[in-house]
């Protein structure tokens, strides 16, 4: 067994921060019919903090996602945003899901979609042109911003919904298994710039995934959930050295020793 | 497509029409139908020149493209503005279409008789037949586009906190559109057929009259006449449907 190395020191959003959570859940319960979906889930999710939620399929945790975002309903328990019930969705909470091409107009080109965004915001049109280009150019689809979704590669299409989220100008922001469906180049780069822009714009971010690794890669924190009923049964902090590098992050001993327990907790429970 | 190809493929449907003209004169110059019946080619082309110059040919074609028109258009209006109504909300969907449904495939020509009754032998009763018959495609696909819009899209809707006018207009009508122009096709053929059985049951003018004043005498160069002006009115009205397609969803391969 290997000695792991000193604890490394840097401002890590760790559940200790002062104040009050921006999202909370206390003692939620949900049942579809007989199935429990979700039993007893107890969660602080702290300002400017990154969350990895993983767990095997069906134990609920995009239902988590989903219940912060207004967009489920839940029969036990309360879900706070910034200490209010959440009754329905907030404008200061974006999401990004995972079937991009379902979540995009088709009909609407790079631009169109992201305007979608800047039309529910009431932003006045003459504000429109700048921001749309700056978020383009942000994700990288400057050039791209008059092809339709249907003319764009699955990661540029996962980039614009990103760029539309972003035009919401969230103050948290929800990514359900957002890089499940991309290859593993592009999975990776998304994830680089999903990190930068978490940290440039100090969004908290909630993001739900079924890759082990990337959890660990990408967040503050990873929770582990187990299924049948859905509930939290595992949440450590990653105190793994920040920027985070696709290359020497993931050969970081602690990022293998996290990677092992999370496996072993994964595989056995 | 390119320009060679698609001018081949132009001549080739050409020749083709050709083809059967030639086949229609061939049967008629050999007296195998009579000329009573089946007049040849030329003796069309002949009553046509001659309906257009010296007869009432244009104001019969304008007062049929007229109702065909005016009547569609009132029936895709309808169709899109009741079906928006039924298809936005699911349960509203689940309670009617069944009896749309049950509607659609009375022949509306079999309800002339009544139109006839309650407006009368006027052009409002002409065209209240087109709009009340090509409604039924347009709304049941309006309805059906609704039906089939992506649910995930609706949640983008609910989480940008869209209205419910915005989300119609911005995302379902849009999502709609192959639907309603495939049900605005059909309408409008089914417009031209009513248009025909209008003005041979009611009126005094239009294509449809006329074919009917030729067939009472005697005169089957008019007849065919007529039908082939039809004939063209409904392909110049499918090829503004194509353009309308390409223009609408382009987004569609």
């Amino acid at each position: 067994m290997q000695a792991l190395p000193p604890a490394v020191t840097f401002p890590a959003a760790a559940p200790a921060a002062a104040g009050k959570p921006v999202i909370r859940f206390i003692e939620v319960g949900l049942s579809y019919g007989q199935r429990r979906i979700l039993e007893g889930i107890d969660l602080d999710i702290w300002r400017g903090e990154f969350v990895s939620i993983v767990g095997p399929s069906g134990c609920g945790k995009t239902t988590l996602l989903r219940l912060i975002a207004g967009l489920a309903r839940k029969d036990e328990g309360q879900v706070f945003y910034n200490g209010a019930d959440v009754r329905e969705p907030s404008p200061d909470v974006a999401v990004v899901f995972q079937d991009y091409s379902k979540a995009l107009l088709p009909w609407r080109t790079a631009s169109g979609n992201v305007a979608l965004a800047l039309e529910a915001m009431n932003v006045p049109r003459k504000e429109w042109a700048d921001r749309i280009g700056s978020l383009l150019d942000l994700m990288g689809l400057f050039k791209d911003r008059d092809k339709l979704p249907g003319q764009m590669s699955g990661g540029m299409q996962q980039r614009l919904q990103i760029a539309r989220c972003l035009a919401q100008e969230p103050k948290v922001l929800l990514m359900d298994e957002p890089f499940g469906a991309l290859d593993a180049i592009t999975r990776q780069s998304l994830q680089d710039e999903v990190l930068r822009i978490v940290a440039e714009r100090k969004v908290t971010a909630f993001f739900v995934t079924h890759d082990l690794e990337e959890a660990i890669y990408l967040g503050d924190r990873v929770v582990g959930m187990a299924a049948n009923p859905g509930r939290i049964a595992k949440s450590f902090v990653v105190d793994l050295p920040k920027p985070r590098d696709q290359l020497t992050t993931r050969e970081h001993p602690r990022f293998l020793a996290m990677r092992h327990d999370l496996f072993s907790f994964i595989k056995h429970g | 497509m390119n320009a060679v190809a698609r001018s081949l493929w132009l001549a080739g449907s050409l020749g083709v029409a050709a083809g059967f003209v030639a086949v229609w004169h061939a049967v008629s110059a050999a007296g195998l139908v009579s000329p009573v019946f089946l007049p040849p080619p030329a003796a069309v082309g002949r009553a046509l020149v001659n309906g257009f110059t010296n007869g009432d040919m244009l104001a019969n074609l304008a007062a049929t493209v007229a109702r065909v028109f005016g009547g569609w258009l009132l029936a895709s209006l309808l169709g899109i503005v009741l079906g928006v109504i039924i298809g936005i909300s699911s349960r509203a969907r689940i309670y009617v279409a069944p009896s749309l449904e049950a509607i659609r495939p009375l022949p509306v020509s079999a309800l002339v008789p009544i139109f006839i009754g309650l407006l009368g032998f006027t052009e409002q009763m002409v065209l209240a037949v087109i709009a009340f018959g090509a409604l039924w495609p347009t709304l049941l696909s309006t309805v059906h586009g609704f039906g089939a819009v992506e649910p995930r899209l609706y949640e983008v809707c609910r989480s940008l906190r869209l209205g419910r006018w915005e989300v119609i207009r911005k995302i379902a009508l849009p999502s709609a559109m192959p639907d309603i122009l495939a049900g605005m096709r059909v309408g409008l053929t089914v417009s031209l057929i009513l248009v025909v059985v209008a003005e041979i049951l009611g009126s005094r003018e239009g294509v449809g009259y006329s074919i009917l004043l030729a067939q009472r005498s005697y005169q089957a160069a008019d007849i065919f006449a007529g039908i082939f002006l039809l004939g063209c009115v409904g392909y110049a009205s499918a090829g503004l449907i194509n353009i309308a397609e390409k223009r609408l969803i382009y987004w569609r391969r």
